[in-house]
């Protein structure tokens, strides 16, 4: 039973392995129900409690079925290939523990969706809780059962996740943000530290399988990462377990609904961190240095919870602060490395859940019927329900540890190993100390527990009259209560087949004896339970008054806060420290930010290319056209002029950038590149007629500064390094291109899509078959970042607001304004209708005439230099037209400009292109083609790669428009007067 | 490049359109360079290039009507866009020259209140 059988693994051959199949339903049943209840109306709370119970229910059944199985044949597990290269696959592996856990979450589960059926209020949007608590479910059950160290992260990080949104269930109360934001926080960066342990750990075996894990303790305890790798493991485990240091985030989370904190916090995301544990403890424990992480820990929060529970006076913080505590219990155990230890530890796992569930549901119905968690306020309430009265005080019992119920075994069994002597060293010798002062600890806080509640006089205003809760409110209670009793008193005979079970799947062959007795004669730890119990009492009678009457918390170290600490922590990372560096180090000038980015680039590229010894080629001069010299003399003297005027005549630096591209777009022409020219030049018309609109709203230069005479040695020394960065990034961009593009071509595959475009894409232009069939997928990646790239200049402008210099209309527009004011025949506009009346006809009648052009373009893209690319751009020149004919407000009187939907439009056809041929059976975007026939125009190339193209059209088209009324509506906004600084005089217009 | 294998009935009037489209486009060029005034020196490109650009295209189509032996109209569309747009393109720059002349109260052109005024008088 110790190795898993093979065929479990693939069920093979005649026999389906039900038990195997019903793996992946116990994980999926809650998920799938999530999301059915999160799709009914907020109003239908019962539904979704049913859907939730039935859910529940099924897993719980499913449980119980598999328990046959488990127990027959060790382990059974399911799996399916998820990517094998990386070693990750989706596979489901339960044994006894896991097995004794999913009883747990399910059993558990279904008696919380019970008793939140009663809590729940109406008015509150019941099945997004529903939705939620299933969808942890399911996380819970993933986590439990995941058979690879990859998968665990991933269900680790979903518990927390989900677990945020449920303790933030009421997001309107500021409480519950904080907590749930605290809880994520530290949950969180756990589970980080988890994901890179786990991968350690995969490392180190070689295999993210489990059970190959399980089965190389040695080899992990004797690596030499193992201490990096337990330090983080324990950092995830310990976060999550509510462990010193990290257990403040634990009572803040009580701020969720009642029913959460009774499931989260008894019988399962804490017990997440002590399922790790466990998980790993034949792997990973006996070693010093988890005896002394894990124990010191584990013991410090063992003595702190419970002395800290001491001091709650809200019901549900002192369950949290118990609950602490007890998970410090169960860590100690653990601690310990000892195979019993590792049995009273999974055995007070499952008795923890038992009362921790059923004591938090307790708390709940007290508050639900009596409208406070304030003990001071709380007394005398056994008159008024004696029955949940009854149940509390039992469940109190068990945690306090008193005999006849399960608290008292696994105390026990505690007490015992802790009094053995594992390690011989000073931790393990104050341990049995530690132990009984937490228990006597736990006993006073059980005995406040249920004294203050329910004993003393009557209360007084109160919000609420107090009453019995619902029947049904109490039955999940009192089953947990039962359950209590039952394995308090006959041990053996109830939980001892299960928990065997789970004790020899974790231990395999180490597993000892041990006996469940409730008896074991006069001895030690009988003793020291005694010792606690009269202690215990004794000392909430000393305190009582004390109790009454006192502030919130622990004396002394009450303002010793974690919370405090995580927020300072927070906001000195978050604020002070963010700040102080965007202060020291950022910039919002654009010089220096650009400055930065090309030496950085620049250093980016020279390291690795000196460092691996480049050869620029040499630089041959020969067979040189004149003609194509004299070109290219042009552009770099329009290139330099570019650069020369950028910054003190932004019109005539844009002129001369223009002439440059324009040079470029020849270039194309000469080296018989047709497909780039026509690209090149519609990008460089569209190009610059955006920045021109975009200079208006450039802010103007900065005075004073740059003036002839205040040229000084400074400034003359910034602009010398600022020209050796540009000149030295020009020339090595030059370098590296001439040295690439000069060298002996070996075999690529530039050939074969000059071979292959014609008989396998179906078309001529070779450009555009590979651009849209052989590297379909690189358009697609490529479309789509021209699609967020135009969504962000769409958004950035969108908040724009221009600087105060540039919010008065241009020089221009206000003579022409005065003009129009001063004359009465004359209305505001007529100026630039008068100016532009002949263009603004032509420019219109130009509309139709450019859509042809685009359309041809489109067309022959196939077969001859155009294509979705080119022809998208020319479309969107047309609208720029009409932009500049009309004005903003004339063309959208007009017409229905939408850019959001034509891109979304082409990328959904795009997609669905290329998804049409994975519905033939075909790998995503294989395009097909044939000439189709049609009468007068002859033969059509027809390609389904032409549909791909047309998603490319939509794209680019809506894409460029989309940057252009960004940039049109700038000028239609009316900007805030409050904003309107008075004009500065003398300044020029650009 | 291929040599073209154009036949003489056909390569004499390409070359006489291409050499006369090449001297258009040059006499455009130099009249840029040389004409004084701005107003008088936007009809150089604009009209000597327009010029230069339909005999090259006529050009065009002759040669290539006789090597791939159709008729060839795209040319035809080119010479129809290039007259439609130029005229737009010479117009705007004249009037923002114009306005700019005006608006920095220039003596050399005439005041825009003087032309309404005018207009007003012939509408009387």
């Amino acid at each position: 039973m110790a190795e898993p059988p093979a065929w479990t693994c693939h069920p093979r051959g005649t026999t389906i392995d039900i038990a195997a199949l019903l793996l992946p339903v116990l994980v999926f049943a809650p998920l799938a129900g999530s999301i059915a209840a999160i799709c009914l109306p907020s109003r239908q709370g019962t539904e979704a409690a049913w859907l939730s119970g039935l859910v529940a229910f099924l897993c719980l059944g499913i449980s119980v079925y598999l328990y046959l199985h488990v127990s027959h044949r060790g382990v059974i597990a399911w799996q399916v290939a998820w990517i094998p290269q990386y070693g990750l696959n989706l596979k489901l592996r339960m044994d006894g523990f896991s097995w004794m856990f999913s009883g747990l979450i399910s059993a558990i589960g279904l008696l919380v969706v019970v008793y939140a059926r009663y809590y729940m209020s109406s008015s509150d949007p019941v099945p997004r809780f529903f939705s939620l608590f299933l969808a942890f479910m399911s996380a819970m059950l993933g986590l439990v059962l995941s058979g690879n160290l990859i998968l665990m992260a991933i269900f680790w990080e979903m518990t927390s996740i989900v677990s945020f949104l449920l303790i933030g269930y009421w997001y309107q109360n500021g409480q519950a943000r904080d907590g749930a934001r605290m809880a994520l926080t530290v949950t969180a960066t756990g589970g980080l530290c988890l994901l890179v342990g786990l991968m350690l750990i995969g490392h180190i075996v070689g295999s993210y399988d489990l059970d190959a894990v399980l089965s190389s303790g040695d080899a992990i305890r004797n690596h030499p990462l193992y201490l990096l790798a337990l330090i983080l493991i324990l950092a995830g485990a310990l976060t999550k377990s509510a462990q010193f240091p990290f257990h403040f985030w634990l009572p803040h989370a009580m701020a969720a609904p009642t029913p959460v904190s009774a499931y989260l916090h008894s019988a399962t995301l804490v017990k997440a961190g002590i399922f790790l544990l466990t998980r790993f403890w034949p792997v990973m424990a006996g070693t010093d240095a988890w005896f002394w992480l894990v124990g010191l820990a584990g013991l410090t929060t063992l003595l702190l919870g419970a002395y800290f529970a001491i001091f709650q006076h809200d019901l549900k913080g002192l369950l949290a602060y118990s609950t602490i505590s007890h998970l410090g219990l169960i860590t100690v155990l653990l601690s310990l490395g000892s195979p019993v230890a590792a049995v009273a530890a999974i055995f007070h796992t499952l008795n923890h859940a038992t009362f921790k569930a059923s004591l938090f549901m307790a708390a709940g119905i007290i508050d639900h019927e009596t409208g406070t968690r304030d003990m001071r306020r709380l007394s005398g309430l056994f008159r008024y329900m004696p029955h949940t009265a009854t149940l509390a005080m039992v469940a109190s019992a068990s945690m306090a540890g008193v005999p006849l119920l399960n608290g008292f075994l696994s105390k026990e069994m505690f007490f015992a190993e802790a009094i053995e002597t594992h390690k011989v060293n000073l931790l393990d010798t104050v341990t049995p100390y530690v132990a009984t002062l937490a228990s006597l600890f736990s006993v006073t806080y059980s005995i406040r527990f249920i004294h203050s509640v329910f004993f003393g006089p009557p209360p007084r205003d109160l919000p609420k009259v107090p009453h019995e809760p619902v029947r049904w409110m109490r039955v999940p209670v009192e089953f947990l209560v039962l359950a209590c009793l039952i394995v308090g008193i006959v041990p053996s005979l109830t939980i001892g087949p299960l928990l065997h079970t789970a004790v020899e799947a974790v231990l395999k062959d180490d597993t000892p004896s041990y006996s469940l007795a409730m008896w074991h004669g006069w001895n030690l730890p009988l003793f020291m339970s005694i010792a606690a119990l009269i202690g215990g009492v004794i000392l909430y009678a000393l305190m009582k008054s004390y109790l009454a009457n006192s502030v919130e918390g622990p004396p002394y170290i009450r303002r010793l806060e974690g919370q405090r600490i995580f927020e300072r922590v927070l906001v000195a990372l978050s604020w002070r420290w963010a700040r102080l560096v965007e202060a020291k180090a950022g910039t919002r000038r654009l010089q220096p930010q650009l400055r930065i980015l090309a030496a950085a680039s620049l250093f980016a590229a020279a390291i690795p290319l000196l460092h691996r010894g480049f050869q620029p080629a040499d630089i041959v001069l020969r067979g040189i056209d004149p003609a194509f010299a004299f070109v290219w003399l042009i552009g770099m003297a329009c290139a330099v002029g570019a650069a020369w005027q950028a910054k003190f005549h932004r019109l005539a630096a844009l002129v001369l950038l223009g002439g440059a591209g324009l040079i470029t777009c020849i270039t194309f022409v000469w080296l018989s590149a047709p497909d780039l020219a026509v690209t090149q030049l519609l990008v460089e018309i569209v190009t610059t007629v955006l920045i021109l609109l975009g200079l208006r709203w450039l802010p103007k230069r900065i005075e004073g500064a740059t003036k002839p005479e205040e040229m000084t040695f400074g400034v003359r020394l910034r602009r010398l390094r600022d020209l050796l960065v540009a000149v030295a990034c020009g020339l090595g961009l030059s370098l590296i291109s001439y040295t690439v593009m000069t060298r002996q071509m070996p075999g690529t595959i530039s050939s074969y899509f000059l071979e292959r475009a014609y008989f396998e894409g179906g078309g001529t232009n070779v450009v555009n078959v590979t651009l849209v069939d052989f590297r379909g997928f690189d358009t697609f990646g490529e479309i789509a970042v021209l699609c967020i790239v135009a969504l962000t200049v769409f958004a950035l402008l969108l908040r724009f607001r221009p600087a105060s210099d540039s919010l008065e209309k241009p020089m221009q527009q206000q003579v022409q304004n005065d003009f129009d004011d001063r004359h009465p025949d004359r209305s505001k506009g007529d100026s630039i209708s008068d100016y532009l009346f002949v263009p603004t006809v032509i420019m219109r009648w130009m509309f139709p005439a450019i859509g042809m052009l685009s359309a041809y373009l489109f067309f022959r893209g196939h077969d001859l230099p155009g294509g979705g690319f080119a022809a998208g751009i020319a479309m969107s020149i047309g609208f720029i037209l009409q932009y500049m004919a009309g004005g903003t407000r004339w063309v959208e009187e007009r017409l229905r400009i939408h850019p959001l939907r034509w891109m979304s439009i082409g990328l959904l056809v795009s997609t669905a292109t290329g998804l049409g041929s994975w519905a033939l059976g075909y790998p995503f975007l294989t395009s097909t083609s044939r000439y189709l026939h049609l009468p007068l125009v002859g033969d059509v190339p027809l390609a389904s790669a032409i549909l791909f193209d047309l998603g490319v059209f939509s794209l680019v088209l809506g894409a460029t428009v989309l940057i252009l009324i960004a940039l049109a509506h700038q000028s239609v906004r009316a900007p805030r007067a409050h904003i309107r600084a008075p004009r500065p005089s003398g300044t020029e217009a650009s | 490049m291929t040599v073209l294998d154009l036949p003489l009935w056909a390569a004499l009037p390409v070359c006489i359109l291409l050499l006369l489209g090449a001297g258009n486009a040059l006499a455009g060029a130099i009249g840029l360079l040389r004409l004084k005034s701005f107003y008088a020196r936007l009809h150089a490109p604009s009209l000597m290039t327009s010029g230069a650009t339909i005999l090259i295209c006529l050009a065009s189509m002759i040669t290539f009507a006789v090597l791939q032996n159709r008729w060839i109209f795209h040319e035809l569309a080119i010479i129809a866009f290039m007259m439609i747009t130029t005229p737009v393109t010479l117009m705007m720059l004249g009037q923002a020259a114009l306005y700019r002349d005006r608006a920095e109260g220039s003596k050399e052109v005439p005041h825009k209140e003087a032309g309404l005024r005018e207009e007003a008088a012939v509408e009387e």
